[in-house]
């Protein structure tokens, strides 16, 4: 239970290693400017900010959102007109964007979150159908299936990616300690105990319903953000791009791969699960490597309810404690002290 | 300081079957008030009408001055008013501190978002934890205690909210005899520090050596209320306990 309990309330940050890997990606653009290698690194850190903000509401909350690419691809939007209507660059405008997913997060979960149970769930799902019909639709504003093309960053084209690999790394680290915050607060307490027992932790005085809606609102704000990036990354937004469901099925089985409800989880589950897709996308002929990565998700998706449903921290912690010093059941030691009184 | 509570011809019914009617009983501030009845006669209902988690198709319920009728579980919390329940709830995958601290009371942005579990709210929680003699027990996952221990987490949780009145579903259920002596014993102290106990219970024996007034209510209505002895001897409260 120890190590768990530490990783998930972010101990590691008072060990060197987190800080160490961090110097280290700090230092790869420097010594390690090929754009292959950088551009996985990138993607790596935005799944994995990503999957961490999902969490928050996911793991700790325990309410499945299957809405976050809805968030991904309005932060795409918003920032791809910002900068075409009102000429504000991204790397100023994404965090604001950012706050207009979490006031819709917090709208859609003042819809959906005063209720317990699957109506959430749904509800996010349509969500993203509703925006990415919306996008298509309001041709005069987003150039409908056309999409949008956004200004070039004036830099020359090797070293364009740099501001984007430092970006994602910044969302990550910000999702990173925002998680731990929360993991470590009563509010995370909070989003616990709404995962455990929803009706005895409303029972406890937690005001249920507001804590959801918070924890969405906090949760969505790495989607938009990342979408915001994103679309200035590729120069380009349409609506397929922006809204497809399997970014927000890598944010679940990423979370889930490395351990829901523990901070480090979703991190660990990114940087295994992202290169090894990318890696897969790179063997295979381009022709069919959108259907074979969908097919190799699926696997992945069911081995890990199979073999894994606990997510490999978890799993290596409890295999850890199997062969502990003291294996008593807790029961047997505690039994002499509650009769002795 | 402590409130009365004042429960006034509640009914409730699921479909066609009435748990509730009619129902008015009143708690006195600082009393060991017990609500007895046969199975099915309508006390977890009560319960779950007076904190929240059902709405009463009608009647008042009031504590003190404030009218609790359509509010919700965790504002009732915040007025003073804690509840165990039946089959003991505890955060089975939180720590016996966590399980602790999430009663405390939380507003605001800025005490939301500070560490868990420090302070003076640490003191307080491990000194409920000593008072119930789980102290040692502060971080193991509450999943792993005994049945007894959890029972008396989920009261210690309890006390973290700070009630006035605690409503206890059937506290000494499957408990041995031993630990029903502690439980005894932790009651009344509590109530000597001025703690209202409305108690459903079916031992009893606890009942009758713990509690004054007792109260019998029988499908959803109080038949009958007084001191043990006088409930006892009480042929409408043998009626209902032995058939009609």
């Amino acid at each position: 239970m120890r190590l768990e309990r530490r990783l998930g309330q972010g101990w590691p940050l008072r060990r060197g290693w987190p800080w160490a890997g961090l110097v280290l990606l700090l230092l790869v653009p420097l010594v390690l400017p090929e754009g292959f290698y950088l551009d996985l690194l990138m993607f790596t850190f935005m799944y994995a900010a990503m999957s961490v903000g999902w969490d928050i509401m996911g793991g700790y909350a325990g309410y499945v959102s299957l809405g976050h690419v809805g968030f991904f691809g309005l932060g795409s939007y918003a920032a791809a007109l910002l900068l075409v209507h009102l000429g504000l660059p991204v790397f100023i405008t994404a965090p604001l964007v950012g706050l207009m997913a979490s006031l819709l997060g917090a709208g859609l979960g003042f819809i959906s979150l005063r209720t317990r149970g699957p109506a959430f769930v749904i509800v996010t799902l349509t969500f993203t159908y509703v925006a990415q019909l919306l996008m298509l639709d309001l041709k005069s504003v987003t150039g409908g299936s056309q999409g949008l093309f956004l200004p070039l960053l004036d830099l020359p084209a090797n070293l364009v990616i740099v501001p984007f690999y430092y970006g994602m790394l910044a969302l990550l680290v910000i999702a990173i300690l925002v998680s731990i915050a929360i993991r470590r607060s009563k509010f995370g307490l909070g989003l616990i105990a709404i995962r455990e027992d929803e009706g005895k932790a409303e029972a406890s005085g937690v005001n249920t319903s507001l804590y959801k809606i918070l924890a969405f609102a906090i949760s969505v704000w790495f989607a938009g953000t990342a979408g915001a990036l994103h679309a200035q990354y590729l120069n380009y937004v349409d609506p397929d791009l922006a809204f497809e469901l399997i970014i927000t099925l890598n944010l679940i089985i990423m979370s889930l791969f490395g351990s829901r409800g523990i901070v480090w989880g979703p991190v660990l589950g990114a940087f295994i699960l992202y290169p090894l897709s990318a890696y897969l996308v790179f063997l295979v002929p381009s022709r069919v490597a959108g259907q074979v990565h969908l097919a190799a998700l699926g696997i992945v998706l069911v081995l890990v309810v199979m073999f894994l449903p606990d997510g490999l921290i978890r799993s290596y912690q409890g295999w850890r404690t199997k062969r502990p010093k003291d294996a008593r059941p807790l029961e047997a030691r505690a039994s002499i002290v509650e009769t002795t009184g | 300081m402590t409130k009365d509570l004042a429960v006034h011809s509640v009914a409730k019914s699921f479909g066609g079957v009435t748990a509730l009617a009619e129902c008015s009983l009143e708690v006195r501030a600082g009393s060991i008030t017990a609500l007895i009845g046969p199975n099915g006669s309508g006390k977890t209902t009560l319960f779950n009408c007076v904190t929240g988690f059902y709405r009463p198709d009608q009647g008042e319920m009031r504590f003190g001055e404030t009218v609790l009728t359509g509010l919700r579980p965790n504002q009732i919390v915040h007025l003073g008013i804690a509840r165990t329940f039946q089959i003991t709830r505890i955060f089975k995958n939180m720590t016996v501190l966590e399980n602790m601290i999430v009663p405390v009371r939380q507003l605001g942005l800025r005490t939301l978002f500070t560490a868990g579990i420090k302070g003076h709210e640490r003191e307080r929680a491990e000194g409920l934890l000593e008072f119930f003699g789980i102290a040692f027990l502060r971080d193991e996952m509450a999943g792993r205690l005994s049945f007894g221990q959890q029972k008396l987490l989920e009261l210690a949780a309890a006390l973290m909210a700070e009630p006035t009145l605690l409503m206890l579903d059937e506290p000494a259920g499957g408990l041995n005899p031993v630990m029903i002596d502690r439980l005894t014993g932790y009651i009344r102290e509590l109530n000597a520090d001025g703690m209202t106990f409305l108690i459903i219970e079916h031992n009893m024996g606890f009942v009758m050596q713990l509690c004054e007034p007792v109260i019998v209510i029988h499908r959803g209505r109080v038949i009958a209320r007084g001191t043990p002895a006088a409930v006892r001897a009480n042929p409408a409260v043998l009626d209902a306990y032995l058939g009609d």
